[in-house]
C-alpha cells in the first residue's frame, strides 16, 4: 500500500472489484481497493448470486441484460483462469395472485423492449420446465432461459485479479476509520494501516455505505437489512431454473455443483447490521419452498447463513457524489440485486470517471431523485 | 508442489487435494476463508471438521506463521445436515404467518 | 418450545457425569446424545481405566459407561434423549436438536457443551483409498458392531489410542504389522506399548507413512524413517503389506457449537487445537455456557469425567442449587483434576491450561512445587520402544534373598502416570506410592506375599508374580492374559519375551479368572529359573 492513490475504493465486494477493474481498463490504474476482511466477505460472498433479466423497469432490465452479456464471458473478459461458474438455467418467476400475473404481462413488454428473451407459460408449461413443481395456487409463470446463477466468489476474484494485473493494489484486512476533506474535496482515507491520500474515493460498502458517507458529512438513505439463505447437500441434477415467487418471497435454485440454494425475504425484518442466522428463518424457508417443491423435502440442509441487503427507498442503486466532499462517490443501495447488475454499473461509473460517453445517464441514480420524485420504481423485487 | 500432491486428499467431502490448496496459495490466496470459497474445501456436509486444520497447517507452513495466527472460518449452523422436510414440519406446528 | 434448566450436549463420560452431579444437587437436566447408545467413547473402551478409585480406575471403560448410564436412567431429574443430535445454538439462546426425526427447539437456562472430539486426518498420497480409517472408527466397528475390520493393519501413531486399538485388534485376531510414530518418543502410556510389544507388534518411532498404495483399496503402505526435521531419510523406505491403515494421529476438540454460541475460542497446541476459553468453573466467555471434557482440551476419559462433574456442579450452583455443601464437592473435583494432571504425562495439559488461564484473564498461580518438580526421566530405550531394558529391570529386581523366600510381585511400571489400582489391590500393603497417584509403584518385598491379586487389577498389565522356589530348576511366572482362546491347564503354551519372541513351550499350571467384570485371567507358567525374568507373555495360537 502506497501513501497516495488516484482512486481509493472502499469495499472488496463485486461492486468495488468490478469498478477497480473497469477504471484500470480505462487507464485509471493508480487504484487501491481496501477491504475490511477478505474479498467477498460482505454481502457478495453471502448472496444467492442469481442473474435475472426479467425486470419491470427499463433501467433495471437494461443493466441486467448488459451485465449478463459480460457474465457470459467474464473469464475471458478479465483473464481469469478458473471458472466463474455461470449456469444459465433460466429463471421461472411464478405468479400466485391476479395482480402479480397482470404485472408480469406488463413486465414482459418492458423486457422485450430491451431485448430480453422472456415469455409467459401456463401451468402445463411450468410443469415442462420443472416437472416436480406443485402448481397449486399458481396462475402462470414467466421464464427467461438466459437468466441464471454464477459463483459470486470467482466472479469477484476474476475482477480483482484482472484489476491487479493492470496495477491495482488490493489491501485486505484493513479498516477504514475516517476520511480527510480539504476545501470541499475528499483528500485522504484514514485506515487501520495508516492514512492514504486520494483524489477520488468510491464508497462500495453496501449496508455500511450510509455510515461511511456520514464520515464525510453525506447523508445516504441506505439501510442494512438481514436476508438469510441456506444450502443443501449436493444431489443429482433435478432442476434447471431458479424458481422464484415475488408474492411468497422465496427463490430456490440448484447449482451446477448439485446443492440447492434458497432464500426468503421477511417483510418484518428490522433495520440492522445483525446478519446472524435464526432457526425461525430455517424452518420458514424450508416450509415455503417445500410447499412449492415437495420433492425437496428429503434434501438435507448443510449450512445456513445471513447477509445484508443495502436497501434504498426505491429499492434501486444510488450512485452519488457527496455535496460537501467532492470526489467522494457512493455506489450502493442495490437492495438485493447488486451482484447481477455489477458489471454494467461498474462500466457506467468508470465511464463517468474517465470522461467517456455512456448510453445510460448516471445522474438518474443520484439521491436527488428522492427530492425530485424521479424515483427508479421497480415492481419486481423479492 | 510434488507430483503426488494431487493424490493427497485434503477435503474428502468436496474432493479437494493438496495440489488444489497449494495452487490457491501460489495464486495469492492467504486465508482459510478465501481458499474455502475458491476450492469449496470445507463446504461439504462435515463443514471442514477434518480439512480445516490440514489447510491451516499448509497456510502456517507457507507463510511462516504459527497455527495460532491462522484465522479460522466461521462455523455455520447446523453442525449436522437436517432435512427440509423435518424443518418444514416444525414450521407447520408453530405457523405464525401463512402463504397469503 | 421446550424449556429446561440445564441442557447437557453429549452423553459421553463428561456429559453423563455433568448430568449426574447437577441433578444430584436438584437441577433438572436434559441430556442430548447424538448416538443411539449413550456413553460416548466409553462404549468401545474394553480396556481398563487408569487414574484413581474416584475415577473408577481398574474398571473397563464399557463398564464405567454402563454404570454412568444406569445411574442417569435411575435419576428422576435427568431426561435422556438418544439419537438426538444438537444442531445449533442460536443467538436467542435457543438450541435446536434433531430428535426422533423432528426439529426440536429447546430453551435451556444453562448449557454444558460436552461434545468430545473427532479424529484428526493426515495428508499423504493415497489417503482416500478405501481401507484407511481413523483408529477410533476401527475400534467402533470391532468393539461396538462386532465386525472384524481387517486382516492386516498398519497403525499410524503411538499415542494411547494407537497403542490401545492395536492391542484390541490383536485381541480380535487381526494382525498388526507395526505401529509407527513420527516422534522420537512413544506418546502414549509405556505400559500399553509394552503390552503390544509382548504381543509381537513392533513400535517404530521416527517413522512416517509416505503413501498408501493399492488398486481400488489399500494393499499396503510405504513407510520411512524421518530425520530431526521430520523429513523422510532417503533409502529407508520400505513397503508394509496391509489391507487397512489406521490413523491415530490425535484428536481435535469438537468446538463448532461453542463457536456458534459466540464463545471465545483460541488455538492452544497443548490442548490439541482450537478450544473454548473457560474459567476455573469451566464456564466459557458466554455466561451460562460451560464446556467439559475433550471439547475444551484433549485428555484422558478419567479427566473428562471429573470435568463433567465439575461443570455440572458449577452450573447447578449458578441456578442456586446445592447450598454450602456444593462448594466442598466443587473443591474436591478441582483437586482430583489437579491430581490427575500432576504427573509427567500432565505437563502438556498444565501448560495448556496455564495459557488458557492467561487468556481468560484469570492467571492461575500454578503450584510452585509442581512447577519445579522434576519427573523421573526415562533414560533407556524403553521410552522409544516400550521394551524394558536390562538396566530398567535391574532397578526393580528383588534380591536373591527375597526370591529365595517365595513368590513376589514385580511391577514393570516405570513411567509416572496417574494410576494406583495396584496400591488398592494389595491387601498386604506391600505396594505403595511415595507421593501421589502419579508416582511409580514400589513393591516392598518384606510385605509382599506373592498372592498375585495385583496382576489382574493393574490396568497396564504390567505386574507379574515370579516364584523362584517352585522346584530346583523351575520357577513359576504368573502373567495377566486377555486373549482367546484361554490356555488349558496341563497343556503347553508358548512363553514370550518382552518383544514377543517365543522362548519355549511351557506347562500351564493354573488359569485363574479375574472375575466376570475384571475379565483379565492370570496364567501360571512353569518356566526354567533362568527365564523367569524374561517370560512376560503367553500365547496359545
Amino acid at each position: 500500500m502506497k501513501n497516495f492513490y488516484d482512486v481509493v475504493i472502499v469495499g472488496g465486494g463485486i461492486i468495488g472489484c468490478s469498478v477497480a477493474f473497469e477504471l484500470a481498463k480505462r487507464g485509471r490504474k493508480d487504484v487501491l481497493v481496501i477491504e475490511r476482511e477478505y474479498l467477498t466477505s460482505g454481502a457478495t460472498g453471502r448472496c444467492g448470486a442469481g442473474i435475472r433479466q426479467q425486470w419491470g423497469s427499463v433501467l433495471n432490465a437494461t443493466l441486467a441484460v448488459e451485465s449478463t452479456h459480460i457474465f457470459e464471458n467474464l473469464e475471458e473478459y478479465t483473464g481469469y483462469d478458473r471458472s466463474c461458474g455461470l449456469n444459465q438455467g433460466g429463471y421461472l418467476l411464478v405468479a400466485y395472485t391476479e395482480k402479480e400475473w397482470a404485472q408480469f404481462q406488463k413486465n414482459l413488454q418492458v423486457q422485450h423492449s430491451v431485448g430480453v428473451d422472456s415469455y409467459a407459460v401456463d401451468l402445463d408449461g411450468i410443469k415442462e420446465i420443472v416437472p416436480h413443481i406443485n402448481t397449486e395456487g399458481m396462475l402462470g409463470a414467466c421464464f427467461c432461459a438466459k437468466d441464471g446463477h454464477a459463483d459470486p466468489f470467482h466472479c469477484t476474484y476474476a475482477y480483482a485479479r484482472g484489476a491487479q494485473r493492470m496495477g491495482v493494489d488490493i489491501e485486505t484486512y484493513t479498516t477504514v476509520t475516517g476520511f480527510g476533506v480539504e476545501n470541499g474535496r475528499i483528500s485522504a482515507v484514514e485506515t487501520s494501516k495508516g492514512t492514504v491520500k486520494a483524489n477520488v474515493v468510491i464508497n462500495c460498502t453496501g449496508g455500511y455505505a450510509a455510515q461511511m458517507a456520514a464520515l464525510v458529512g453525506d447523508e445516504l438513505p441506505i439501510t442494512p437489512e438481514r436476508h438469510q439463505i441456506l444450502i443443501t447437500e449436493p444431489v443429482a441434477h433435478i432442476m434447471n431454473p431458479m424458481v422464484m415467487s415475488l408474492h411468497r418471497h422465496f427463490y430456490v435454485q440448484q447449482t451446477p455443483h448439485g446443492s440447492v440454494i434458497m432464500g426468503i425475504g421477511d417483510p418484518t425484518e428490522p433495520v440492522s447490521h445483525n446478519i446472524r442466522s435464526s432457526w425461525q428463518y430455517l424452518e420458514h424457508n424450508a416450509w415455503l419452498v417445500t410447499q412449492t417443491l415437495p420433492a425437496f423435502r428429503s434434501l438435507r440442509v448443510v449450512r445456513q447463513w445471513g447477509g445484508s441487503y443495502d436497501m434504498s427507498p426505491d429499492r434501486n442503486p444510488i450512485i452519488n457524489e457527496a455535496a460537501d466532499a467532492r470526489g467522494f462517490i457512493s455506489v450502493a443501495g442495490f437492495s438485493g440485486h447488486g451482484f447481477m447488475v455489477a458489471p454494467r454499473t461498474a462500466i457506467l461509473l468508470a465511464n463517468h470517471l474517465t470522461g467517456q460517453e455512456d448510453s445510460l445517464d448516471i445522474q438518474r441514480f443520484s439521491v436527488e431523485r428522492y427530492e425530485t420524485g424521479a424515483l427508479l420504481l421497480e415492481p419486481s423485487v423479492v | 508442489m510434488t507430483s503426488k500432491d494431487n493424490e493427497i486428499m485434503i477435503c474428502r467431502c468436496e474432493d479437494v487435494t493438496k495440489a488444489d490448496i497449494l495452487q490457491c496459495i501460489a495464486d495469492g490466496y492467504h486465508t482459510l476463508d478465501e481458499i474455502k470459497r475458491v476450492t469449496r474445501a470445507g463446504m461439504g456436509p462435515c463443514q471442514g471438521r477434518t480439512c480445516r486444520q490440514l489447510i491451516a497447517a499448509e497456510l502456517a507452513k507457507h507463510y511462516g506463521v504459527s497455527m495460532e495466527d491462522v484465522l479460522m472460518t466461521t462455523f455455520r449452523p447446523p453442525v449436522k445436515p437436517i432435512s427440509l422436510g423435518a424443518l418444514a414440519d416444525a414450521y407447520e406446528t408453530r405457523k405464525d404467518w401463512s402463504l397469503e | 418450545m421446550k424449556t429446561v434448566e440445564i441442557l447437557v450436549i453429549g452423553g459421553g463420560p463428561a456429559g453423563l457425569c455433568a448430568a449426574l452431579s447437577a441433578s444430584a444437587l436438584g437441577a433438572k437436566v436434559l441430556i442430548a446424545e447424538r448416538d443411539e447408545m449413550p456413553g460416548g467413547q466409553l462404549v468401545k473402551q474394553t480396556h481398563k481405566f487408569f487414574g484413581s478409585e474416584k475415577q473408577h480406575a481398574g474398571e473397563r471403560g464399557i463398564h464405567i459407561g454402563q454404570m454412568l448410564l444406569e445411574n442417569a436412567q435411575a435419576e428422576p431429574n435427568i431426561e435422556l434423549w438418544t439419537s438426538s443430535c444438537v444442531l445449533s445454538i442460536y443467538e436467542d439462546g435457543v438450541v435446536t436438536i434433531e430428535h426422533a426425526g423432528q426439529h426440536v427447539k429447546v430453551k435451556p437456562e444453562r448449557i454444558i457443551i460436552a461434545t468430545g472430539a473427532a479424529e484428526k486426518f493426515l495428508g499423504f498420497p493415497g489417503n482416500d483409498l478405501p481401507g484407511i480409517y481413523g483408529a477410533g472408527a476401527v475400534q467402533t466397528l470391532m468393539n461396538v458392531d462386532g465386525v472384524k475390520p481387517a486382516q492386516r493393519v498398519l497403525m499410524v501413531g503411538a499415542g494411547n489410542i494407537g497403542l490401545i486399538v492395536s492391542y484390541q485388534l490383536k485381541q480380535a485376531g487381526v494382525e498388526v504389522e507395526a505401529v509407527i510414530e513420527g516422534s522420537s518418543k512413544i506418546g502414549g502410556y509405556l505400559v500399553h506399548a509394552s503390552k503390544i510389544q509382548r504381543a509381537g507388534i513392533p513400535v517404530l518411532i521416527k517413522h512416517t507413512i509416505l503413501e498408501a498404495y493399492g488398486d481400488g483399496q489399500v494393499e499396503g503402505a510405504v513407510i520411512a524413517q524421518i530425520d530431526e526435521c521430520w523429513q523422510p531419510i532417503a533409502g529407508t523406505e520400505r513397503k508394509i503389506a496391509c489391507d487397512t491403515i489406521c490413523l491415530a494421529v490425535g484428536l481435535s476438540p469438537l468446538t463448532e457449537l461453542a463457536w456458534q454460541a459466540g464463545c471465545e475460542v483460541a488455538f492452544i497446541r497443548e490442548l490439541s487445537g482450537h478450544v473454548p476459553i473457560v474459567n476455573e468453573c469451566l464456564e466459557s466467555t458466554v455466561p451460562g455456557i460451560y464446556c467439559a471434557g475433550d471439547v475444551s482440551g484433549i485428555e484422558e476419559a478419567s479427566a473428562a469425567m471429573v470435568e463433567g462433574r465439575l461443570a455440572g456442579l458449577c452450573a447447578a450452583v449458578s441456578l442456586s442449587y446445592g447450598g454450602a455443601a456444593a462448594q466442598t464437592l466443587i473443591d474436591d473435583a478441582k483437586q482430583e483434576l489437579d491430581e490427575l494432571r500432576a504427573g509427567s504425562m500432565g505437563i502438556h495439559i498444565r501448560e495448556g491450561l496455564e495459557k488458557m488461564a492467561l487468556k481468560s484473564g484469570q492467571p492461575k498461580s500454578e503450584d510452585d512445587t509442581l512447577k519445579s518438580k522434576s519427573f523421573a526421566e526415562i533414560k533407556s530405550t524403553l521410552i522409544s520402544d516400550g521394551i524394558a531394558t536390562a538396566d530398567d529391570i535391574a532397578a526393580i529386581l528383588p534380591t536373591p534373598e527375597r526370591f529365595a523366600k517365595g513368590p513376589i510381585a514385580i511391577a514393570e511400571c516405570f513411567q509416572e502416570i496417574p494410576c494406583n489400582p495396584c496400591v488398592k489391590a494389595c491387601k498386604a500393603g506391600a505396594i505403595t506410592m511415595p507421593g501421589d497417584i502419579n508416582d511409580v509403584p514400589v513393591v516392598n518385598g518384606a510385605l509382599c506375599n506373592g498372592c498375585g491379586l495385583c496382576i489382574s487389577l493393574c490396568p497396564g498389565l504390567a505386574i507379574v508374580v515370579v516364584d523362584q522356589t517352585y522346584s530346583e530348576d523351575m520357577a513359576i511366572v504368573r502373567l495377566p492374559y486377555e486373549y482367546v482362546p484361554l490356555p488349558v491347564v496341563g497343556t503347553l503354551a508358548t512363553g514370550l519375551d518382552r518383544e514377543g519372541n517365543a522362548l519355549g513351550q511351557f506347562e500351564v499350571k493354573k488359569v485363574t479368572s479375574g472375575g466376570k467384570k475384571n475379565m483379565t485371567y492370570t496364567i501360571s507358567l512353569v518356566v526354567p529359573k533362568a527365564l523367569a525374568m524374561d517370560v512376560r507373555g503367553v500365547s496359545v495360537v
